[in-house]
């Protein structure tokens, strides 16, 4: 008997121990993300998949701006418009060229697993955890000189809003359970009024990505819902997906849904593209499977269309975390129109039709890039454009507002949602300093001394 | 008011399983009985690809180290205080070094979004440990067997 267990101790135990210890030795180190140039555009180099015992982290530092501004390419100039807010997430611009700021950010998340308390801790590093103002400011230029000069709480007391769209004089505000309506004169610089529900949304008590981005058709009869999903890769369970990872039409009259596309892991913008008219969405694709993987991406969102999560990725590339697997659906699954490189974070994308910018933004795509956490180097924290012909991307981003992270690859600030103002200017919010940027051309008007707005 | 208790260091106390060391042997039944759960709701888990078993693994896991920890806390005190343990021996200590040191990776492997959180490495690492644990218990209770008949011829 004893022979026996000697043998046990002396073979399998140890071997089993080096092989433990190995492995997690391996789970500190992990190779360097690769270059993001080769996952930008129609066709992203894709590596294999990875799994980990600890995903790759790497939170940048934050700092404050200080005196300096991003950093904008020559012809252009960058000031901020306003600061001071709580979590400035969404932009929108009024038809009589006020600025409507939506300050929030999403309800306290729920402890599941023992992960989601590091989760919670990595955030609050990101300074991604800023109590959000759970209401929308108004910004108005009262000189028409391009500085905003007067500022008022235009509705207050909301629900971790993200989209609002203007319909005549309905004025919809997507908190994260629900689209309310609220009655809107033009000129009014704040509302009063009670909101009326046009519809609930998919909203606690998870609600892992809470942000419901908004847009009406252009003919005003709908609202297109961005709704996010309810985990990474379906850890909270398939019921919890429910109506989720999806872009919902919703009837505006009756407040009626149906899910106009899904497969879109986290559509945190819409836009509508001018020349075909047709609804292009950005997109945050999964995370934990590599330093790139899988990039997030600008696509056109087609009615009925399914773009694969959680079962697969840019086609047919299937999730071995997803079980059961839906080969029926991912056989179905497009791929998306344009990689923007993985875990930049896209959560803004406006369709520049102004004029005070260079001609050549005209048509085109601005896209917001909130910044990596999970993977190094670090990628995004910048605004890029992407140019379009024809009603589709028709060649590389360029990088336009860079220098939210600074040389130290510090974050400064980090950009989420973008307007066109009426000048024509392009306004960025900025939800880690708090401030609303403005980009314009300077040959145009210049602004007055930014410290007036503050 | 007194009670009759026997002295600590009469031969009869002497002879009871827990002699001397109260708290150890119930502490190391937590993290055995939460791994040995963690096993059983990872085989649930493979079997539904219900989510609500691989967060039960999940905080078993978890509780299983802890309590492990507490357990060594508990140790290393006796040992500075030059407590010799009558209950362990050589295979409980290798086994359960062993079986803590998987359940940490094991963490980690749940730690994953998904079915691979499970599937197959996790699933893998709760039977390794349950075995380990077994193999542990039985072969250190022979040996103090042994000892003890020993002691006794």
């Amino acid at each position: 008997m004893m022979r026996v267990l000697k043998i046990a101790h002396s073979a399998t135990l140890p071997r089993l121990a080096v092989v433990a210890i190995a492995g997690l030795g391996l789970a500190g180190c992990y190779d360097n993300a690769g270059d993001p140039k080769v996952q930008i555009g129609a066709n992203p180099v894709l590596p294999p998949l990875q799994q980990y015992l600890i995903p790759p982290i790497r939170i940048a530092k934050v700092v404050s701006w200080g005196k300096e501004t991003p950093t904008v390419p020559q012809g252009l100039q960058v000031q901020a418009l306003a600061t001071g807010f709580e979590h400035p997430r969404t932009l929108y611009v009024l038809p009589n060229g006020d600025v409507l700021v939506v300050e929030g950010n999403g309800p306290k998340a729920p402890i599941n697993r023992p992960k989601d308390l590091v989760t919670g801790w990595v955030q609050w590093l990101a300074g991604a955890a800023g109590k959000g103002g759970n209401r929308i400011t108004l910004l108005r230029d009262t000189k028409g000189d391009g500085t905003f000069d007067e500022r008022t709480v235009f509705l207050d007391h909301l629900n971790s809003p993200f989209g609002v769209a203007l319909v005549g004089q309905d004025f919809y505000v997507a908190n994260t359970d629900a689209i309310v309506r609220y009655p809107y004169q033009e000129g009014q610089t704040s509302i009063t009024a009670p909101g009326t529900k046009l519809t609930d949304l998919p909203g606690g008590p998870i609600d892992h990505h809470w942000t419901k981005s908004l847009v009406a058709s252009p003919d005003g009869s709908k609202l297109y819902v961005g709704v996010g999903s309810n985990s990474n890769i379906t850890e909270n369970g398939i019921l919890a997906e429910y109506e989720r990872a999806a872009v919902w039409e919703v009837d505006r009259a009756s407040g009626a849904h149906r899910i106009f596309a899904s497969g879109l892991r986290n559509p945190t913008g819409l836009a509508w593209e001018p020349e075909t008219r047709r609804l292009w969405a950005v997109v945050n694709e999964r995370d934990e499977i590599g330093p790139d993987l899988v990039p997030d991406y600008l696509t056109s969102v087609r009615d009925g269309g399914f773009y694969g999560w959680p079962y697969s990725y840019y086609g047919q590339h299937l999730d071995p975390r997803v079980q059961p697997q839906r080969p029926d659906l991912v056989a179905t699954a497009i791929a998306p129109d344009y990689a923007l490189s993985s875990h930049v974070a896209p959560l803004g994308v406006v369709m520049y039709g102004g004029t005070d910018l260079p001609a050549g933004y005209r048509g085109g795509a601005f896209v917001s890039e909130h910044g990596s956490w999970d993977r190094s180097p670090l990628n995004g924290y910048k605004v890029v454009f992407v140019p379009f012909s024809g009603g589709r991307p028709s060649g590389q981003a360029q990088d336009v507002v860079t220098g939210f992270l600074d040389a130290n690859n510090n974050a400064r600030g980090r950009p989420v949602g973008l307007a066109v103002d009426r000048s024509g200017a392009l306004l960025i919010a900025d939800d880690l300093a708090n401030i609303v940027w403005r980009v314009s051309s300077k040959a145009s008007e210049p602004l007055h001394d930014s410290a007036e707005s503050k | 008011m007194t009670i009759h208790s026997p002295g600590r260091n009469t031969p009869d106390r002497m002879d009871l399983p827990f002699s001397g060391e109260p708290i150890r042997p119930i502490l190391l039944s937590f993290p055995i009985a939460y791994f040995t759960a963690a096993f059983v709701t990872d085989l649930a888990y493979w079997q539904t690809a219900a989510v609500l078993w691989e967060t039960f693994s999940d905080w078993l896991i978890t509780a299983g180290l802890m309590t492990a920890g507490f357990a060594v806390i508990v140790f290393v005190i006796d040992v500075v205080r030059g407590k010799r343990s009558r209950t362990l021996a050589w295979p409980h200590a290798v086994g359960y070094v062993l079986a803590v040191l998987l359940s940490l990776l094991n963490a980690f492997v749940h730690s994953r979004d998904g079915y691979t959180a499970v599937v197959p490495t996790g699933l893998t690492l709760s039977a390794l440990v349950v075995v380990i644990l077994l193999i542990a218990g039985w072969a250190g209770r022979a040996l103090i067997a042994r000892r003890r008949e020993g002691a006794d011829l």
